[in-house]
């Protein structure tokens, strides 16, 4: 009896439930079926928020943000799609929006670096692959040093390398997305790429030039 | 493996995804392509971000714990619904607080209520009970009498 009241008041029932369910109990006014929602995809919404901001704070926030208006919206939404893409088209136009009013040009990559991050480059420069990839994981710097290279790109150019790289979006999916035409999506990533390399490699020659 | 191969193995190569031969195949490919090394080098600039699992943990202290989102009276379809990150935490006191009632509930039972075999022998025996059941043992048997 317990337990079934326990059931009842946390939404145990709930869990076993597809999406689709839960979806059509919340738009019937059943809120704890749209919190098991939120429960489920909350850490893949957080992690691509992140993907944008290196700061935690602005990606809960973002990561909250999503979901009010994924529930606002939620009439809207067409079983067509899944309702893991549905989110993340939110949660990417959410970004995008957010990288845009916070800054409106990219900026320039800034020669103050740590220790720690000239490190990291110079480790970049000289250690061999394997070593890379043991070694970045377990490396803040090395994540907020992507961030500060991703940083300098334009968001539009940021967007698409995330969608793209990421979250592994074809052209046609990153277009319908954002509502662009496919050819910007097209050159978009090519500029990102290009951007991306040219501040790569002034950044690896830097920490040449230090550790020499 | 070609260069076109290897640049498309990079995320996979990243995440430690790729089986032990291939990447093998990778490192050896790597040593020899310089074009190729170079681009993985620039991979890995922004690969922590694009390509991690996960973000790395920030220090104790310096993010708030996720707070509940409260949706406001305009919200639909219910004012009072919230988005509770807290809900497992909370599954797990409840478990715990249903096992500690379960268990003593069923402690309270069996010390208040007499062995179930004595019970049960009680209640099923087809014998009537005798005289010295009764009167104790030192009671003579009269019902052989009292038949007569």
């Amino acid at each position: 009896m317990l337990g079934l009241a326990a059931s009842r008041k946390f939404g145990w029932r709930l869990i076993s439930k597809p999406d689709e369910e839960l979806i059509a109990e919340a738009l019937g006014g059943e809120s704890s079926a749209f919190s098991e929602l939120a429960t489920r995809h909350r850490a893949r919404v957080e992690r691509l928020c992140q993907r944008f901001f290196s700061d935690p704070e602005i990606a809960r926030d973002l990561t909250q943000e999503c979901f009010i208006r994924a529930y606002t919206a939620l009439a809207s939404y067409r079983k067509e799609m899944p309702f893991g893409g549905w989110l993340r088209a939110i949660v990417t136009n959410l970004c995008y929006d957010e990288l845009r009013r916070r800054r409106r040009r990219p900026e320039e990559l800034v020669g103050d670096f740590s220790a720690m991050e000239v490190q990291w480059m110079h480790l970049v420069n000289e250690a061999t692959p394997e070593q890379l990839v043991s070694d970045a994981e377990e490396r803040r710097h090395a994540h907020d040093l992507a961030h500060r290279l991703l940083d300098t790109l334009r968001p539009e150019d940021r967007t698409v390398l995330i969608m793209k790289d990421s979250e592994g979006m074809n052209v046609s999916e990153i277009a319908q997305t954002m509502g662009w035409s496919a050819a910007k999506v097209k050159i978009r990533a090519f500029r990102a790429r290009q951007a991306l390399r040219r501040e790569s490699e002034r950044l690896q020659a830097a920490a040449r030039r230090w550790s020499s | 493996m070609n260069c076109f191969e290897v640049r498309q193995d990079f995320p996979a190569f990243w995440r430690r995804e790729l089986l032990e031969y291939r990447r093998a195949e990778m490192n050896a490919h790597l040593d020899q392509c310089s074009k190729c090394d170079g681009a993985f080098r620039t991979f890995a600039m922004t690969a922590p971000v694009l390509h991690s699992e996960h973000a790395p943990q920030t220090p104790a202290g310096s993010g708030a714990r996720p707070r509940e989102v409260a949706l406001g009276s305009s919200a639909r379809p219910a004012s009072s619904a919230r988005v509770n990150y807290s809900e497992p935490r909370r599954w797990l006191a409840m478990c715990a607080s249903a096992i500690i009632f379960i268990a003593a509930s069923t402690g309270a039972y069996l010390a208040v209520t007499p062995p179930a075999a004595s019970l049960s022998e009680a209640l099923t025996s087809p014998r009537e009970p005798s005289m010295q059941d009764l009167f104790g043992p030192d009671t003579p048997d009269l019902s052989n009498d009292l038949a007569g």
